[in-house]
C-alpha cells in the first residue's frame, strides 16, 4: 500500500496509452501508468501485430504454394500450426517486453492492476493510491458479443482464441467483415479451411470504398472464400464436436466459428460514474483536446470512439498530453486517419470516400495494378488504386487502394493530405520505376485524364 | 461644345443640393478626374470632379440650393471661345436659411469621388482570363502585375514578365510565409495575399482553413491584398496626388488640424466573443452568414454609443450636436485607398441582420459598386488593423464625427486563475476621441462599456 503523487496517471498501456506517457515523460511531466494485463495492451498482444505474424505466415505459405509458377520445385509445403502460433506469441511477447523497457528508459512508474477512480484525482491501482493532477483514460476496447451469439472459447471464438488456435477447422464460419473478420478469413482460406464469410451489411468492409470492398469480395471469391452479404446468422449452436448454425434460415455445419462484430469501450468498473465522466454507446465522450466532460480527464484512443485504431490512439495520445502541457496540438481530423486491414489482397485508404462526396464536385482517378509493371513482374496484379480530388481546388481528398503492398503505401497519400497537396505536386513527384507505387501516381495523372500507361 | 457639369444626384433620396464649394476658381483650367467642385446634401458632403480637360465656368453660385441635375458649370475645351455673357445663376430652389448654412451633420467618406467618378473603372483590375490562369499558375497575384494591355489590361505578357523580371511584383516583396500548396493555390485564386494570413497549422504553416478565417474573420477586409501589395508604387517614382489620394490626405490632415483627438488603448478579454462568434458562423453557415469580430465591435459599439450620446455627436464650433441615429461607418481597405461605408442603424440591426449587412457593404465597396446612400450619414467609425497582426494605433478621427475605434489582433493573452496562469484570447481596442467634444473620463467610460459588451457577448445579442 502506497501513496503515488504524479502530474499524470494513464489508465491502460496499449499504444495510445503509453504513447501518452512516454510524450508526458518527454515534456517533464511526472507519469505512472496503470495496467492491469500486459503492456502493449490488445492491438501489440491480442490484436495487430500477432495476426500480422499469422498473416505474414500465410503469405509466405501462398507464396511458396505458387512456387511453381516462379520456377521454383519445392513440392507441397506443410505447416505445424503449433509453431506457427507460437511464433506469433512469442513475437508479442519479444513487443510486450519492449515496452516495459520504454516505459523504464523514460522513468514512467508502472503500476500492475485494476484502476478505480475515487475522486477526480484519486485513482486507486490494486493496492496503491495514485493522486494525479490530470488522468488519461485509455483503456481501450473489448470484443462485443451478439445477444443471441456468445464466444464460448472452445468453438464459437473471439479474436483472442481465433488467433490461438489449437486445431485447423475444415469448416470455418465467420461472423462480421470488418478488418477483423475479413483478415482471419483470409489467413485460415490460406491455411486450407473452407471459409464462411458473413456480412449483415450490403458490402464486406463497411468502412471502406464500395468499389475497393467489391473488388475485395470478388478477390475472396476466387479465392475459395464463400462471402454472403446483407446476410445474418439467425444463431450458432454445439452439436457433437462441432457446430449447427443457421445462415439466411439455413442449417449448415460448421467446426468453428468466429464472431467478429465490432468492439465496445472498456468503460466499466473504471468507477466513472463517481467523477461524472459522460459515456455515450459505450464509449467515453471527448472534446477537440481528448478532454471528457470532467476538467483534468482525458480519454484516447478505443474508449474515446471510433475508428478503433492503434495509431489513432497514439495520436490522441499526443494530443491530450500536450493540452496537459499547455501547448496548443492540433485536433485529430478524422478525415487523415488511414486505415489497412492486411488481407490478401490487402486493403488501404484514407480520407473522403466516392459515396459520401454529396454535393461537392470531385474528380476520380483509377489505375488498376493489372497495368503496373512491378505488379506483373512478382505476378500480384490483383488490384486497383482510386484517388479522390475536389474538382475545384485539386486538393486531395481522398484515396482507397487494394493490392499488394497498399498498406505500406497509403502512407505516401496521408503525407500528400496532411501538407494539403493539389493533383499538381502529386503530378510532379517523380515515383522510383519499377515499384507499386507508380499507381499512385497514375492514378492521380488518371483523374486529370492524363494516366500514362493504362 | 462647352461640356456640362451637374449637380449630382447622390442616392435615390436626394432632392436638392449645393455647391459648398468651387475648388476651381471661375476660367481656372482643370484636368479630368481633378476635383472640380464640392456637393453638400443635407444627407452627404461629396467631391465631384471633373469629366474633361478644360476651362471651367461657374454658373451655380456656392450656397444656392439647386436640384440634382441642374447644370451648376460648363468645361470649355482649351481654346473654345467662351462669350462673355455666358452663364448666371439658374433661380435657386430654395432660399439658403441660417441653419442648412451649417456643414451637413455628416461625414464626408474619403472615398466619395470615386464612387462618382472611378471607382467603377477602377475597382477591379482588367484582365485576361489566359492572364489570370498563367497567374495561378505561376502562383503570381494578378493584381500586383502592372497591365501593358488595352486600358492597362493585365495581359499574358504581363505575368510572363512579372514572372522572369519579378519587376512589378518586387514591389510586394518580402519572405514568402510557409504555405501549404493547396493554400498557395487559393490564395492565389481568391487574390488574398498571404502575408496577411496568420497560419495555424504545423509550425505556423498557413492551411487551408486559414484563408477561410481570413475571407471572413478578423474583418472583410483581411480577403484584400493590402494596399502596398498591389503594383504602381516603385522606387524613384512620382506619385501626382489626387483624386481620392489627394481627398483622403487632406481630410486626414485637416482632421488632425482642427480636433484636438488623442487615443486610448483598452484590454479586452475575447474568450467569450470567440467561443460565440465560432457558433453563430457555425450556425448561420447555412443561410451563408459569416460574422466577423468587426461586426461584433461594431455592434457592442453601437450600443454602447446608445448610452454615451456624447460620443455620437459632431463639434460644431458653438455647439455639440447629439445625433439622434447610430449609424457606424466601417473601413475597408481597398488598392486604390480607403473606403468607409455606413451601416445605418447599427444599434437597432441584430448581429445577424448587421454582419449580413456588414458583408454587402464590404463586397460592394471591393466591386466599386457601393451606392453613395451607402456612404453618408456616419456617425461614428470603427476601422480593422486586427488581420495585419496591429495591437495598437492611432485612428483619425473622420469628420466631423466625434469618436472612431480601432480594431486590433486577437492574440493568446495571460490570465491569473489564482496564482496560475492560463491562456486567454485578447484584443485591444484603440479608441481615438475629439478631447474638444469631451473628456477623458467619459470617453474611458464608453470605452469600458464597449468592453463589457464584448466581454459578456451574450448581451450583443438581445
Amino acid at each position: 500500500m502506497s501513496e503515488i503523487n504524479v502530474d499524470l496517471l494513464v489508465i491502460g498501456g496499449g499504444p495510445g496509452g503509453y504513447t501518452a506517457a512516454i510524450r508526458a515523460s518527454q515534456l517533464g511531466l511526472e507519469v505512472a501508468l496503470a495496467e492491469k494485463a500486459e503492456l502493449g495492451g490488445v492491438c501489440l498482444n491480442w490484436g495487430c501485430i500477432p495476426t500480422k505474424s499469422l498473416l505474414h505466415t500465410a503469405d509466405v505459405y501462398r507464396e511458396i504454394a505458387a512456387a511453381d509458377h516462379l520456377g521454383l520445385e519445392l513440392g507441397k509445403p506443410k505447416f505445424n500450426l503449433k509453431k506457427v502460433v507460437k511464433r506469433s506469441r512469442d513475437v508479442a511477447a519479444q513487443l510486450s517486453g519492449g515496452i516495459a523497457h520504454l516505459m523504464k528508459k523514460n522513468k514512467i512508474t508502472v503500476l500492475n492492476g485494476e484502476a478505480v477512480f475515487q475522486d477526480k484525482n484519486t485513482v486507486t491501482v490494486g493496492g496503491d493510491t495514485v493522486v494525479a493532477d490530470n488522468v488519461i483514460i485509455a483503456t481501450g476496447a473489448s470484443a462485443r458479443n451478439l445477444p443471441h451469439i456468445q464466444t464460448d472459447g472452445d468453438r464459437v471464438w473471439d479474436a483472442r482464441s481465433a488467433m490461438t488456435p489449437t486445431f485447423m477447422p475444415k469448416k470455418l464460419l465467420i461472423i462480421g467483415a470488418g478488418a477483423i473478420g475479413v483478415e482471419f478469413a483470409s489467413f485460415y482460406a490460406t491455411m486450407g479451411a473452407k471459409v464462411t464469410l458473413v456480412e449483415v451489411m450490403e458490402q464486406i468492409l463497411p468502412a471502406e470504398d464500395t468499389e475497393i470492398a467489391a473488388l475485395a469480395k470478388a478477390a475472396f471469391e476466387q479465392q475459395g472464400i464463400e462471402v454472403l452479404t446483407g446476410t445474418a446468422v439467425d444463431s450458432v449452436e454445439k452439436s457433437g464436436k462441432g457446430l449447427k448454425a443457421s445462415v439466411a434460415g439455413e442449417t449448415r455445419a460448421f467446426d468453428a466459428a468466429i464472431l467478429s462484430v465490432g468492439v465496445a469501450g472498456n468503460v466499466d468498473d473504471l468507477g466513472l460514474e463517481t467523477v461524472g465522466v459522460n459515456v455515450d454507446r459505450g464509449f467515453v465522450t471527448v472534446d477537440s483536446k481528448q478532454q471528457t466532460s470532467v476538467p483534468g480527464i482525458y480519454a484516447i484512443g478505443d474508449v474515446a470512439g471510433v475508428p478503433c485504431l492503434a495509431h489513432k490512439a497514439s495520436h490522441e495520445g499526443v494530443i491530450a498530453v500536450e493540452s496537459i502541457a499547455g501547448l496548443a496540438p492540433h485536433p485529430l481530423n478524422p478525415a487523415r486517419i488511414p486505415g489497412c486491414t492486411y488481407s490478401h489482397p490487402q486493403v488501404a485508404s484514407i480520407g473522403l470516400k466516392e459515396r459520401d462526396a454529396g454535393d461537392r464536385e470531385i474528380r476520380v482517378g483509377r489505375f488498376p495494378l493489372l497495368a503496373n509493371g512491378k505488379a506483373v513482374a512478382i505476378s500480384d496484379t490483383d488490384g486497383l488504386v482510386k484517388t479522390i480530388f475536389d474538382a475545384q481546388s485539386g486538393e486531395l481528398l481522398g484515396a482507397h487502394m487494394i493490392g499488394p503492398g497498399v498498406t505500406e503505401m497509403i502512407q505516401g497519400f496521408a503525407v500528400a493530405i496532411g501538407l494539403e497537396t493539389t493533383e499538381q505536386e502529386l503530378m510532379e513527384t517523380i515515383f522510383p520505376h519499377p515499384t507499386l507505387s507508380e499507381a499512385m501516381h497514375e492514378s492521380v495523372l488518371s483523374a486529370y485524364g492524363r494516366t500514362i500507361n493504362f | 461644345m462647352p461640356r456640362e457639369i451637374y449637380l449630382v444626384k447622390v442616392g435615390m433620396s436626394m432632392t436638392e443640393g449645393m455647391v459648398s464649394e468651387w475648388y476651381i476658381p471661375d476660367g481656372g483650367a482643370v484636368k479630368k478626374g481633378e476635383l472640380v467642385y464640392a456637393l453638400e446634401t443635407e444627407k452627404v458632403n461629396l467631391d465631384v470632379d471633373a469629366e474633361a480637360d478644360g476651362i471651367v465656368k461657374h454658373i451655380a453660385e456656392v450656397g444656392v440650393n439647386l436640384k440634382p441635375g441642374d447644370v451648376v458649370g460648363h468645361i470649355f475645351e482649351a481654346g473654345e471661345e467662351i462669350p462673355d455673357d455666358f452663364g448666371g445663376a439658374p433661380a435657386a430652389a430654395a432660399p439658403v436659411e441660417e441653419k442648412q448654412a451649417a456643414p451637413a451633420p455628416v461625414a464626408t467618406p474619403a472615398a466619395a469621388p470615386a464612387a462618382v467618378s472611378s471607382q467603377a473603372e477602377d475597382g477591379h483590375i482588367k484582365s485576361s482570363p489566359a492572364a489570370r490562369r498563367l497567374a495561378r499558375e505561376l502562383g503570381i497575384d494578378f493584381r500586383s502585375v502592372a497591365g501593358s494591355g488595352p486600358g492597362g489590361r493585365v495581359v499574358e505578357a504581363d505575368i510572363l514578365a512579372a514572372s522572369e523580371g519579378g519587376a512589378s511584383v518586387a514591389a510586394a516583396s518580402g519572405p514568402e510565409p510557409k504555405a501549404s500548396p493547396l493554400a498557395k493555390r487559393l490564395a492565389a485564386e481568391r487574390g488574398i495575399d498571404l502575408r496577411t494570413v496568420r497560419g495555424t497549422g504545423p509550425g505556423g504553416r498557413i492551411v487551408q482553413a486559414d484563408l477561410d478565417s481570413a475571407g471572413a474573420g478578423a474583418a472583410a477586409p483581411a480577403a484584400r491584398p493590402a494596399a502596398a501589395s498591389v503594383a504602381g508604387p516603385k522606387p524613384g517614382e512620382r506619385i501626382p496626388v489626387k483624386g481620392m489620394r489627394k481627398t483622403i490626405a487632406s481630410r486626414m490632415h485637416h482632421s488632425l488640424m482642427e480636433s484636438a483627438q488623442l487615443t486610448m488603448d483598452m484590454e479586452v478579454l475575447m474568450d467569450d466573443a470567440v467561443k460565440m462568434r465560432t457558433s453563430l458562423v457555425e450556425e448561420w453557415a447555412p443561410e451563408g452568414i459569416k460574422p466577423t469580430y468587426t461586426d461584433l465591435v461594431i455592434k457592442a459599439v453601437a450600443k454602447a454609443l446608445r448610452t454615451h450620446p456624447l460620443m455620437n455627436s459632431q463639434f460644431m464650433g458653438d455647439e455639440i450636436v447629439l445625433m439622434d441615429e447610430v449609424h457606424v461607418g466601417m473601413a475597408v481597405a481597398l488598392p486604390e485607398g480607403l473606403v468607409v461605408p455606413v451601416v445605418r442603424d447599427a444599434d437597432l440591426l441584430s448581429v445577424k441582420e448587421l454582419a449580413r449587412e456588414s458583408s454587402r457593404l464590404a463586397a460592394a465597396a471591393r466591386d466599386g459598386t457601393l451606392g453613395l446612400d451607402d456612404y453618408a450619414g456616419g456617425t461614428f467609425t470603427v476601422t480593422a488593423l486586427g488581420m495585419y497582426g496591429v495591437d495598437s494605433f492611432t485612428p483619425i478621427i473622420n469628420e466631423p464625427q466625434s469618436g472612431i475605434m480601432g480594431v486590433n489582433r486577437i492574440y493568446d493573452g495571460l490570465e491569473w486563475d489564482g496564482d496560475t496562469p492560463v491562456r486567454a484570447k485578447k484584443m485591444n481596442l484603440s479608441l481615438t476621441w475629439d478631447h474638444r467634444t469631451l473628456d477623458g473620463a467619459p470617453a474611458a467610460d464608453f470605452l469600458v462599456e464597449v468592453k463589457k459588451l464584448l466581454e459578456s457577448p451574450f448581451r450583443l445579442l438581445v
